[in-house]
């Protein structure tokens, strides 16, 4: 079942309306009102954006995920774009931690872009979350459009979160609105070598938070965990993997490598990486980004 | 006066007997032919008029009529030269009038009487000899091509002069063709240790030749795609006699067998370019004659570049892979053309062939568009997807010859091989590719570590009953290949690794 935006009804908030929210008022720039499908996000709860490159890398959107999921699954909301990328696999990861997730759009709210998150749309407005617009319903994706949306994107939540960006990005635009609105901004770190995070370590040059774990952003909020998971152990310490696995393991980076290379690496022949390399997926201990090719799992 | 000569018709790749009836007879001097001819057919009198009067002999002021019976099968091609011309050789006394029976004539002619080859011989030599004729006259250029069948006698003949001295003397054997020993040269299919490395590939290609699995090679441009799949057929069991007729048959129809090559011996190997038509591709033409698929038959099919390929003409492969035969109706008749081969295709795995490195500069949507342009129900009918990884420059320069090279892995295809032909006798399997559903349940006996595996794997990995039935073929494969005669944990893993994952699901 895909999404026909006109199965849901719009709303038009104005800044009159009582439903427009607190955390917009605050700021001069923000709009006179909006277009809303779905609903707004609960201001008792804490918000979250998540934000990043169109274009990521596997660690990227298992960095996305990650954070999404449990934030969403400690009670946070999650406030993203719903642009390719970053943006969508924070609302999946959020989906999948049991959240509601919010989607501020740079086109009108009846226009599905990109396409291939129509099926997103749709489970974004099923699980009790909504989509904001500042632009007409059927206003078509303007490129123009897109930098300014992130300023309500920022203004919405409590916390901003840049998973991957190259250093010129709308994901830096919104870090400088949320600098001026003065929220503060976490950035996953990632390599030096990789253009993909030139834009997310200059942020943290420049003092931003690091987001080593969810833990960092929940108690920034205020936020205890309210059940303490067991530590994520890795696979490589834990004792239901086997020696062979832990040696394959070994030898896959969140880099997304074929299997002939694995099998040079770790010096065995095909038919036995094979088997190693099912049980490993099977136990979500890796995945395959493409298929073909194997990269680490962050559970 | 009256006479006729025997002679044939390739129809597909099927040959039809046809018999030249010619008279000459008192009135208006003309030369008629009747019998359902297409142009090429008609012109022949023109040649045969001009080739007999560049001998000396002139066509009597009669009323010449041929007719071509039977007269409501179409005709075609240009074989029918030679024939008229010994039918009005005979007519004319020039010959004795009981030299061609029992003889099938077959041959174009220049004007200066020379007699030029045609395609399609090895179809008519053996039809003429299901039909019990005992000698076969023909030009000498298609002689070599005729001798591979036996039990016929075959004559070879350059002129007009050499069918009119033969005729005379037919127990002289001085056009008697005499096969040379080493007639069939065999070509030499390239090594697969050429290929440094590439460990998986290799391997998927060993599995892909042991079961006829249809082969997908994805990879970034100058990983080796190509140069894998054209030394596939090397590793691919050798024809049998049968199959090399059954070949040849095909490529004689279709003109493309000389004197140096005059039987196909080896798997055939075809890579038509991506933008072929259609017509190319399936077969086709007024009377139609084979296409790529045809020519594959029993070898290797190798498209580059499959998302390029117009959408519709690789669509057209659906019947035929599923078939292994096509049939072609034109007006003239239905023509059904044999058409199983492996087939083997390659694509990048993206418009700039660097995804998922970061040096990717395609979008998300693009990779997305140039996979969807292979259609699902084409990847439905490929069992095996590897990914052939850039060559490191280690292994490149390695000096030293890669120690599976294709006598290894011929000798395991060919274990495999013998083992499902000793399987499937009696029924009309061939390959472990060919395995419906209930031959499935019939013939891939699991272990139940691995029936646990499968269930696990299907739960956890959200297959189709498709996939699960492609995994199963696939582990037979892979268990033949390594003489066991129940699957196992292991073969199952390793079918899963290669097997062809929906493309378009790019998120869990």
């Amino acid at each position: 079942m895909s999404y026909n935006p006109y199965d849901y009804t719009n709303r038009y908030i104005k800044k009159t309306d009582p439903d427009y929210p607190e955390k917009l008022k605050r700021y001069v720039n923000m709009p006179s009102g909006f277009y809303l499908k779905g609903s707004l996000p609960d201001p008792a709860k804490k918000s979250v954006a998540i934000v990043g490159a169109r274009k990521c890398s596997s660690y990227g959107e298992q960095a996305a995920r990650y954070f999404a999921r449990t934030l969403a699954s400690n009670g946070v909301q999650i406030i993203s774009g719903l642009a390719t990328g970053i943006d969508s696999y924070a609302h999946k990861g959020c989906l999948e931690g049991g959240g509601s997730t919010f989607a501020v759009l740079g086109c009108g709210v009846n226009i599905i872009y990109p396409k291939s998150n129509s099926m997103l749309y749709k489970s974004i407005l099923d699980k009790g979350g909504g989509l904001i617009s500042e632009y007409d319903l059927t206003s078509p994706a303007l490129p123009f459009n897109f930098p300014t949306r992130n300023r309500i994107i920022s203004a919405l939540s409590d916390a901003l979160l840049i998973v991957e960006a190259r250093i010129k990005s709308g994901s830096l635009i919104t870090a400088s609105y949320a600098l001026e609105q003065g929220i503060p901004i976490f950035v996953v770190p990632g390599k030096i070598t990789d253009s993909l995070s030139a834009g997310t370590n200059s942020l943290l040059m420049q003092g931003a938070y690091p987001a080593l774990s969810p833990d960092d952003i929940l108690y920034e909020l205020g936020i205890r965990r309210e059940k303490k998971e067991e530590k994520n152990i890795s696979p490589l310490h834990d004792p239901s993997f086997s020696k062979t696995e832990k040696q394959i393991l070994k030898s896959i980076s969140d880099t997304p490598l074929p299997l002939d290379n694995i099998c040079q690496m770790c010096n065995l022949d095909i038919a036995k990486v094979s088997t190693i390399l099912l049980q490993l997926e099977l136990k979500g201990a890796i995945y395959q980004p493409s298929p073909g090719l194997y990269a680490i799992a962050y559970s | 006066m009256f006479c006729q000569i025997l002679s044939a018709t390739i129809l597909g790749i099927s040959c039809e007997p046809v018999t030249i009836e010619l008279d000459i007879s008192s009135g208006m001097p003309v030369f008629v032919m009747v019998g359902s001819l297409s142009s090429k057919v008609r012109e022949s009198q023109e040649r045969v008029r001009t080739a007999l009067r560049n001998l000396d002999i002139y066509l009597p002021p009669k009323r010449i009529t041929v007719n071509l019976s039977p007269g409501d099968l179409k005709k075609d091609g240009t074989q029918f030269d030679l024939p008229i011309a010994a039918a009005l050789l005979t007519a004319l006394e020039k010959i004795p009038k009981d030299s061609l029976d029992n003889c099938m004539v077959i041959g174009e002619l220049h004007l200066n009487g020379d007699i030029e080859g045609v395609p399609g011989i090895l179809p008519s030599v053996i039809k003429a000899r299901e039909l019990g004729i005992s000698t076969v006259l023909l030009p000498k250029a298609n002689a070599a091509e005729a001798s591979s069948i036996d039990g016929i006698r075959i004559i070879s003949l350059s002129n007009l002069n050499d069918l009119i001295s033969f005729c005379l003397d037919t127990s002289s054997t001085k056009y008697d063709h005499i096969p040379k020993s080493n007639a069939h040269s065999t070509v030499k299919y390239p090594d697969f240790s050429d290929i440094k490395g590439q460990q998986s590939v290799k391997r998927a290609a060993l599995i892909a030749a042991s079961g006829f699995h249809n082969l997908l090679l994805s990879g970034p441009p100058g990983s080796g795609k190509s140069m894998t799949a054209k030394r596939i057929p090397g590793i691919m069991p050798d024809l049998t006699r049968d199959e090399q007729i059954e070949v040849s048959q095909i490529y004689s129809v279709a003109g493309l067998l000389n004197s140096d090559t005059p039987l196909i011996t080896q798997r055939p190997f075809r890579a038509p370019h991506n933008t072929l038509s259609i017509q190319a591709l399936c077969g086709g033409g007024r009377i139609p004659v084979p296409g790529e698929i045809t020519l594959a038959h029993r070898g290797v099919l190798f498209i580059d570049e499959i998302p390029e390929m117009p959408g519709r003409t690789l669509d057209m492969l659906r019947g035929p892979l599923e078939d292994h035969t096509i049939l072609i109706s034109r007006t003239a008749g239905s023509y059904r053309f044999p058409a199983n081969f492996l087939f083997v295709a390659a694509m990048n795995p993206c418009p700039c062939g660097n995804y998922p490195l970061n040096s990717c500069t395609c979008s998300p949507f693009e990779i997305q568009h140039y996979h969807s342009k292979i259609s699902q129900p084409v990847l439905d009918r490929i069992d095996i997807r590897v990914d052939v990884p850039a060559v490191s420059y280690d292994e490149l320069t390695s000096s030293s010859d890669d120690p599976i090279s294709t006598s290894v892995l011929k000798k395991q295809a060919l274990k495999a091989f013998n083992i499902q032909k000793e399987r499937y006798r009696g029924t009309k399997i061939c390959f472990n590719s060919e395995l419906s559903p209930s031959d499935i349940k019939k013939f891939c006996h699991m272990t139940e570590e691995s029936k646990r595996l499968l269930e696990h794997a299907f739960l956890k990995m959200d297959l189709s009953a498709r996939a699960y039935h492609r995994i199963l073929k696939l582990a037979r494969t892979i268990a033949d290949l390594d003489n066991s005669d129940i699957i196992s944990e292991a073969h199952i893993s390793e079918a899963f690794c290669f097997r062809n994952q929906n493309l378009f699901k790019r998120s869990r």
